[in-house]
């Protein structure tokens, strides 16, 4: 910050300075008309005015003294009206762009008792006050997606007032998407050619540089000068991860693992978790040592060494639950945390549950040994035969089975609702069909490879799919909305190269998952990639999810609700969100069901419960929110363009205020003071 | 300044003027007189009180030789009784513009006190005389005796009118080449004089004046009731000061006055003379039957 100040309008004040100075001295020169009273002799109040001159300190001064305080209030005035600046790190240009980070890291609370969101604001206001008349700037707030708060406008009460409205929130950063916008906004309203002046757009960015995605950023057409917020000495502990499983062997006990970490800048000893279940807590009496995350691998060791103990960061215990619950976790420093988003961490355990499982096939070793493998409660295997004899009624099957799996076997008919795998075959009556040739044959494609699937999808997630080789498989002809003779939904898992290999089929209140090839046509069996196909398939068609417990969501998650759970839950018209936010969302008639985006961190439940979905945990669990340390440079490639653009990056500071405020004010309670007085005659 | 009622009536009420009868002029200086009187002198004279011996010389009164030592001692001794003489009255009575002001009225006060002085003086038997001074010129009444002549004093005390600067010095000057013989000199006066009260008081305090100054101010100058931002005008010579009326003004306003008249006390009382500070706002009977009785000018 340059302190000696500059001045914006030097030219007015000067031309006010011309004609006010002259007018005060004539005004103060003009005679006071003072009432005529006659004394029987003036004798005594001489010689009084004279003492009281000769004993006034500073008579000189003070003769003129109301004069002077009357200049020096002028010139105040005019200093003022001069629009003196200070000149900071950025200045206003005539396009900006206020770029506001309101990730979780700047809800931390590191500035003398303020967030960091707090500064932000306050910074984004300064660098408004500082906007040359006629310059205009829009409002951007940004945490994992951008929002335009304020498009371009001089006016600077609103953009205050876009600026004073930014709430943090708990999610992520990204900071890419912002810039897109920025950038897309500033050439839509300010083509190049109408800008009114040459230089490009100015994005100014106030933030802590905690950027999710700083390595893609870029600039193309705009120039960023960058704020950073924070101090780098504030402390933060942080849940780093959270994980609980059900055993399969025994389906009460439920081991949970959370790892912390300390984003402060020194070791932190004798950090305690409290461990909570369903609200009522109870502390895990393990002592952590965290230290710093900003250490060095040798920095870490020569402390250990040092002081001779260990560092311990995670903790691992078992719990006996055998119903649902919410277990949290949080550590007990919160002295040495200045970001309480991620203090702790919840995860919701479902009431465990086995999974009932029937395979019809006529025989097949790999899929029986994958069931066999899953350890479920009830597997059961029927020949094709046997399964049309016995449940020749559907009604019969309904519910009575979690997963039915049809290995090249096509049931003649099927309840209306319940969850099947096919393999090698096709559920009749559905909007799903076999493709079959001029002659009614089905169409088989053969030496099919794998061309692309769903790497985020639940039901191949984490899976290596690229070696999959089919020797034959079935063509399927995919339900369009012209085709469709009810609401559906089909989603292609696993594309080949032939055609879709996994195919996700909602029709009704069933959901179908079909497999377009036989497995034994396959080197699926022999692949690492099957036995956990097949668990995934069982977690994500059924409530087998339960196997795993249920994973708790990022802040800003829209988690998808399936239609299947929907069905189970009667098909509410409305659901209601109760959590740290309140959301009500209507539910439509079809497909699956996306929740609105859920900011805060917490526990949320919806109402009416819907089966799998009853609570759902928000947890932070971002090591780049949690590391609060703030980033001195620029992020990304944004660095390179604010210095390649050779900008002087200075931000003006308007004092005119703080003129009036301190120093006019008191001097006109001075000079009211000294003629109430009347010191001065 | 409203004209002030300065009816001869008005001066002296004949119930005062009755009290009046019971007292007396006193001096601390047995002083020498001109005519005969009701006052012991120094000198020897005629009367009925023995005073001393001394011996015969030719062309002595055959009538004061003591015939009794004659025949005891063989020697003439003449036997010499005081003489008792009148007393002269010298009012010295400011009439300057500085008097026209006030409320009670200064001018009037002061010729009040005059008046009632006067009286004493005339029906004891004193010479009185009464100079009125303003702008350096001196008015006088001429030696009046007796109480025949009360009337003709509060008339010329009724004539007076305020005009003009008071010039002190100039004044006491042409009393005291006026008035050469030995008396009372009471001085009635607000003693603000821009040329100072010391050059005029030199002529009469001390010698043969038995001085007293009367310093009568109105309650306006003790506690001047202004405010606001003002021209003072000086009712005198015109002069004006501007002042804005603050309390530290006032304080010094007031500090000053106290200084003044201590300082005033303090010259005459060196000088023999005895100070006597009213105001206007003292009723003028109980000045004159108290506070002038206290101060040993009446009796």
């Amino acid at each position: 910050m340059n302190w000696l100040p500059s001045f914006l309008n030097p030219w007015t004040a000067a031309l006010t300075a011309a004609v006010a100075v002259p007018a005060l001295l004539a005004l103060y020169f003009l005679k006071l008309r003072r009432q005529e009273m006659e004394v029987s002799s003036t004798l005594l109040w001489k010689k009084a005015i004279q003492d009281l001159q000769v004993n006034a300190p500073f008579q000189r001064l003070r003769r003129n003294l109301l004069l002077l305080l009357q200049l020096l209030l002028l010139l105040l005035l005019l200093a003022a009206l001069a629009r003196p600046v200070l000149h900071g790190n950025h200045s206003a240009g005539r396009l900006n762009v206020i770029l506001m980070d309101r990730s979780a890291s700047m809800n931390t609370r590191d500035i003398e008792g303020l967030t960091r969101l707090d500064e932000a604001r306050k910074l984004a206001r300064q660098l408004v006050d500082a906007m040359e008349a006629g310059a205009s700037a829009m409002v951007i707030a940004f945490d994992d997606t951008p929002q335009t708060l304020q498009a371009y406008t001089s006016d600077k009460l609103r953009l205050k007032r876009a600026i004073d409205s930014i709430e943090g929130t708990d999610r992520l950063t990204r900071l890419a998407d912002a810039l897109r916008v920025a950038e897309s906004q500033s050439t839509f309203f300010y083509p190049e050619e109408k800008r009114p002046s040459q230089e490009p757009p100015r994005i100014h960015l106030f933030s802590d540089g905690r950027i999710g995605d700083a390595a893609d950023l870029s600039l193309r057409r705009a120039q960023m000068l960058y704020s950073p917020i924070g101090s780098s000495a504030a402390p933060n502990l942080a849940v780093a991860a959270l994980s609980a499983r059900r055993s399969y062997e025994r389906p009460t006990e439920v081991q949970v693992f959370a790892r912390f970490a300390n984003y402060g800048p020194a070791p932190v000893e004798d950090v305690g978790v409290l461990l909570s279940v369903d609200g009522q807590g109870q502390r895990v009496d393990q002592k952590m040592l965290l230290l710093p995350e900003r250490w060095s691998a040798q920095q870490r060791q020569d402390w250990e060494k040092q002081s001779g103990r260990t560092a311990r960061s995670a903790v691992e215990f078992k719990l006996e639950l055998v119903a649902g619950a919410v277990l949290k976790v949080e550590h007990m420093s919160k002295g040495a945390d200045a970001l309480a988003a991620d203090d702790a961490a919840q995860i919701v355990v479902p009431p465990p549950r086995s999974l009932s499982v029937l395979l019809v096939s006529s025989g097949n070793y790999y899929l029986q040994r994958a069931l066999e493998s899953m350890q479920l409660k009830n597997p059961q295997t029927l020949s094709p035969s046997a399964f049309e004899q016995q449940f020749a009624d559907p009604a019969r099957l309904a519910g009575r089975y979690d997963v039915i799996i049809f290995d090249r076997h096509q049931p003649k008919a099927l309840p209306g609702a319940g969850n099947f795998v096919y393999f090698g075959c096709l559920p009749p009556h559905l909007n799903i069909k076999a493709a079959t040739g001029p002659d009614g044959q089905r169409l088989l494609a053969r030496d099919v490879g794998v061309l692309d699937y769903q790497r985020e999808h639940p039901l191949v997630r984490h899976l290596n799919l690229q070696r999959l080789y089919i020797g034959q498989m079935l063509r399927l002809e995919l339900p369009t909305p012209a085709n469709a003779t009810s609401a559906t939904d089909t989603q292609v898992v696993v594309e080949g190269t032939a055609g879709p290999l996994v195919v996700l089929h909602r029709e009704a209140r069933a959901v179908h998952l079909v497999v377009s090839f036989d497995l034994l046509q396959s080197n699926w069996p022999l692949r690492q990639s099957f036995p956990a196909f097949m668990h995934n398939a069982m977690v994500y068609l059924a409530l087998g999810a339960d196997m795993e417990l249920r994973q708790s969501f990022p802040p800003g998650a829209t988690p998808v609700i399936p239609r299947s759970s929907l069905q189970q839950a009667g098909d509410p018209r409305e659901l209601r969100l109760a959590g740290p936010v309140q959301h009500t969302v209507a539910v439509p008639a079809g497909g699956d069901v996306a929740l609105p985006a859920l900011s805060q961190v917490g526990l949320y439940q919806t109402q009416p419960p819907v089966p799998q979905f009853e609570k759902i945990a928000i947890n932070l669990l971002d090591e780049n929110e949690s590391n609060i340390l703030p980033m001195a440079t620029p992020p990304g490639q944004a660095a390179q363009a604010a210095s390649g653009g050779g900008a002087s990056g200075k931000i003006r500071q308007e004092l005119w205020w703080w003129v009036l405020a301190c120093l006019a004010v008191p001097l006109c309670l001075m000079e009211w003071w000294i003629y109430a007085r009347r010191v001065h005659l | 300044m409203a004209e002030p009622n300065t009816q001869p009536n008005t001066l002296l009420s004949s119930e005062f003027m009755a009290r009046l009868d019971q007292l007396d002029l006193l001096s601390r200086k047995i002083l020498a007189g001109k005519l005969k009187g009701e006052r012991r002198s120094k000198r020897r004279g005629q009367s009925v009180e023995f005073a001393d011996y001394r011996n015969y010389v030719v062309g002595d009164d055959l009538r004061f030789i003591d015939w009794n030592i004659y025949a005891r001692l063989d020697r003439l001794f003449l036997k010499l009784f005081l003489e008792e003489e009148d007393l002269a009255l010298y009012l010295l009575v400011d009439m300057s513009r500085s008097c026209d002001y006030g409320q009670p009225h200064k001018a009037h006060y002061i010729k009040q006190v005059a008046a009632a002085l006067g009286y004493i003086g005339l029906v004891n038997y004193n010479r009185v005389s009464i100079s009125a001074f303003a702008d350096g010129a001196v008015v006088d009444s001429g030696a009046m005796r007796s109480r025949r002549r009360v009337a003709q004093m509060i008339d010329f005390l009724a004539d007076l009118r305020p005009s003009g600067q008071a010039n002190l010095a100039e004044a006491c000057r042409r009393f005291a080449l006026a008035h050469r013989g030995k008396g009372v000199c009471v001085v009635l006066s607000d003693f603000f004089d821009k040329g100072g009260y010391e050059n005029g008081l030199r002529y009469v305090a001390g010698g043969n004046y038995d001085l007293f100054a009367v310093q009568t101010l109105s309650p306006q100058e003790i506690d001047p009731p202004l405010q606001g931002d003002l021209k003072l005008k000086d009712l005198e010579d015109a002069d004006t000061a501007e002042v804005s009326i603050t309390a530290p003004l006032l304080k010094k306003y007031k500090a000053n006055l106290n200084a003044y008249c201590l300082a005033l006390k303090e010259y005459l009382t060196r000088r023999g003379g005895t100070y006597l500070f009213t105001s206007t706002a003292v009723p003028f009977d109980t000045l004159v039957l108290n506070y002038l009785r206290e101060r040993g000018l009446l009796g």
